[in-house]
């Protein structure tokens, strides 16, 4: 009978549990995408390649201009590599963004909302894409390679400082793309809203001091691209100097994730679901 | 103090032992923006504030009890996805009342979702690239199924199907029916007290609809599952429910069981006349309005008769002519007429 369920003790679902839940569905992900080998092989050389390309123009760039604003070519390169690293966990994570537009306008994203776990870890567990980590590869390839020839020393300290920022530098970027992928749920065109911030990043690996004006204060506060490589990483490079805007922004990572997780579920909830 | 509370907990236990659902004069309004044309008329909408309400659910008043199947019927459009989305938390309606086994469905979507499962035809809601039996333990942990209580459920679904061939197969390999069987499963995997049903067996040939009908009836007997069917299947309604509730431009038309459905709308009857070319004529004949016999007759004076045959009027066609009388009283705007034959009809 159905009493069984009327006396279940009343469940909780915390950290861990989403934890564990999410490392299973990882795992069976992993296990069958790795039956699909072509598929596999073959986005993971697409992957090389686009790396390999922005790489190369990277390296044109610095044959014509020694220096950016002082930044030279080691220092350049760390800033590229530590970048590529921080835009690891929105590519492998929160990779799902990009089809939230179509499973809205379809109807189909109602079915995240009839399980009794969190809307958007559900829709994002679904999505584990393998190929953001032929990026990571490439990352701590670049950023190892700069590191030793800027001579930083090698400290616990330094490493877990490394650590710290790569996650909130990385935790800037999941918001932003967070934030252009919700708003699908009030406008039709949020494809090239994604679109655009997803060039954006492209700024990242350039020091953003080179910016000016509105496009500096837009570039650190509205959509804060600054936080993805150049604030973070300086409190690698630099030993002295470091700008506040560095120490606050591991809490400044946090809220601006908060905010763009809020602004998310907002549009969940204001969402019409309408069409059968 | 202690003994007031408990009380009054005892008080909602029982009342959840009754009802699966309860609403009571549920509307739901929804706004929608007047589009206007063109470039400038895109711009002008951005800042519009010009809105036009549409209300999908009109002063709905339900009560399900627990066990029961009941048949969800109305044309398309009528308001049926809306109402099914208010009972399962996702929509909050603009106006009225429902509990879900108790609960506040809008409220207390995480809670009240541990308690129903829902099943979407053709959208299935199980992990694409995962064989089933993976989804299976993946939804066992998301609900926190007790080890045994998964066992028995997996024991009760290989009495009532042949699960063994798709237990291992990925969702994306499957055909629609093995899909839409394992989509019904799954929902019934952690003893729900409510299972919603969407169009169960669209688009599946006749030997699945049969299989997966057994099914729920199977399952309904078996654990005193409530059902809700959405469908616009028949079929699925004879074979499955004894009560039906038809709604129609957001207003409930009838409730009331099968049997009486079919006494509604006065006595019809389906005549069939063979004729000389061996085609077949069929018409539908109110018994109230005019008499078999004469019809026949008229026919026979106008040519050649080789065969009759009167037949029960289908439920398939008493629906139609519900949808039909609907239509028409809308327009005649003599709407009171059938709320009067709606009220002899509940009780």
């Amino acid at each position: 009978m159905s009493d069984t369920t009327m006396t279940k003790p009343k469940a909780r679902r915390g950290f861990g549990f989403y934890v564990r839940i999410y490392r299973k569905i990882l795992v069976q992900d992993l296990k069958s995408k790795m039956s699909y080998r072509a598929d596999f092989v073959i986005s993971t050389i697409g992957m090389i390649m686009t790396n390999l390309s922005g790489f190369v123009t990277f390296l044109i760039l610095f044959k014509n201009f020694p220096s950016i604003n002082g930044w030279d070519y080691y220092h350049m390169l760390f800033l590229y590599g530590f970048s590529l690293i921080a835009l690891t966990p929105v590519q492998c994570f929160f990779d799902n963004n990009w089809n939230l537009r179509f499973q809205v306008q379809s109807g189909d994203f109602i079915k995240y909302c009839f399980r009794p776990i969190n809307v958007f870890f559900y829709f994002m567990s679904e999505v584990f894409d393998v190929k953001g980590l032929g990026q990571l590869a490439f990352g701590i390839g670049t950023l190892v390679y700069a590191w030793v020839h800027i001579g930083i020393p090698v400290t616990p300290l330094v490493i877990a400082k490394l650590v710290l920022f790569l996650l909130t530098a990385s935790l800037f970027m999941i918001a932003i793309m967070n934030a252009a992928a919700a708003t699908c749920f009030w406008i039709v065109g949020s494809g090239y809203v994604m679109v655009i911030m997803f060039r954006f990043k492209d700024f990242a690996k350039y020091p953003s001091n080179i910016f000016h004006g509105v496009f500096r204060i837009l570039f650190t506060f509205v959509i804060p691209i600054a936080f993805v490589a150049y604030y973070p990483s300086l409190a690698i490079l630099e030993s002295e100097n470091v700008p506040v805007l560095t120490w606050c922004a591991p809490a400044l990572g946090v809220l601006f994730f908060y905010l763009s997780y809020k602004f998310w579920m907002l549009g969940v909830s204001k969402y019409d679901f309408t069409g059968s | 103090m202690k003994k007031h509370t408990f009380r009054k907990h005892k008080l909602e236990g029982t009342d959840k032992m009754e009802n699966a659902i309860v609403m009571k004069n549920v509307c739901k309004d929804f706004k929608i923006l007047n589009r206007h044309e063109g470039l400038k008329g895109s711009i002008r909408d951005l800042f519009s504030r010009d809105y036009k309400t549409i209300s999908a659910v009109k002063d709905v008043s339900l009560e399900i009890a627990r066990g029961e199947i009941i048949g969800y019927l109305g044309p398309n459009g009528a308001g049926k996805s809306t109402t099914i989305k208010m009972m399962t938390g996702v929509l909050e309606p603009t106006s009225g009342e429902i509990m879900v086994n108790g609960l506040v469905p809008y409220k207390e979507r995480t809670k009240n979702s541990e308690r129903i499962g829902v099943v979407f035809g053709q959208r299935s809601q199980l992990w694409w690239s995962l064989p089933l039996i993976e989804s299976f333990r993946l939804l066992r942990d998301i609900y926190m199924v007790p080890k045994k209580d998964y066992e028995e459920m997996l024991e009760l679904y290989r009495s009532l199907v042949d699960i063994e061939p798709i237990l291992h197969k990925p969702v994306r390999q499957m055909s629609l029916g093995q899909r839409t069987l394992s989509d019904i499963l799954a929902a019934f995997l952690h003893n729900p007290a409510i299972v919603f049903l969407d169009e169960p067996t669209i688009g599946l040939d006749v030997s699945m609809k049969a299989k997966i009908r057994s099914l729920i009836q199977g399952l309904n007997a078996e654990k005193n599952t409530t059902v809700i069917l959405t469908t616009h299947d028949m079929g699925d309604v004879d074979a499955l429910c004894k009560r039906i509730v038809i709604i129609d431009e957001g207003k409930k038309i009838y409730d009331n069981d099968i049997e009486h459905l079919k006494s509604y709308f006065g006595s019809y009857r389906t005549l069939r006349i063979r004729h000389a070319d061996d085609t077949w004529e069929e018409r539908v004949i109110d018994e109230t309005k005019e008499d078999v016999m004469d019809v026949i007759m008229k026919k026979q004076k106008e040519q050649k008769i080789k065969d009759i045959q009167l037949q029960e009027i289908s439920t398939e066609e008493v629906i139609k002519k519900i949808y039909e009388n609907s239509a028409a009283s809308k327009e005649s705007a003599a709407v009171s007429d059938v709320a009067e034959k709606k009220e002899e009809a509940t009780v």
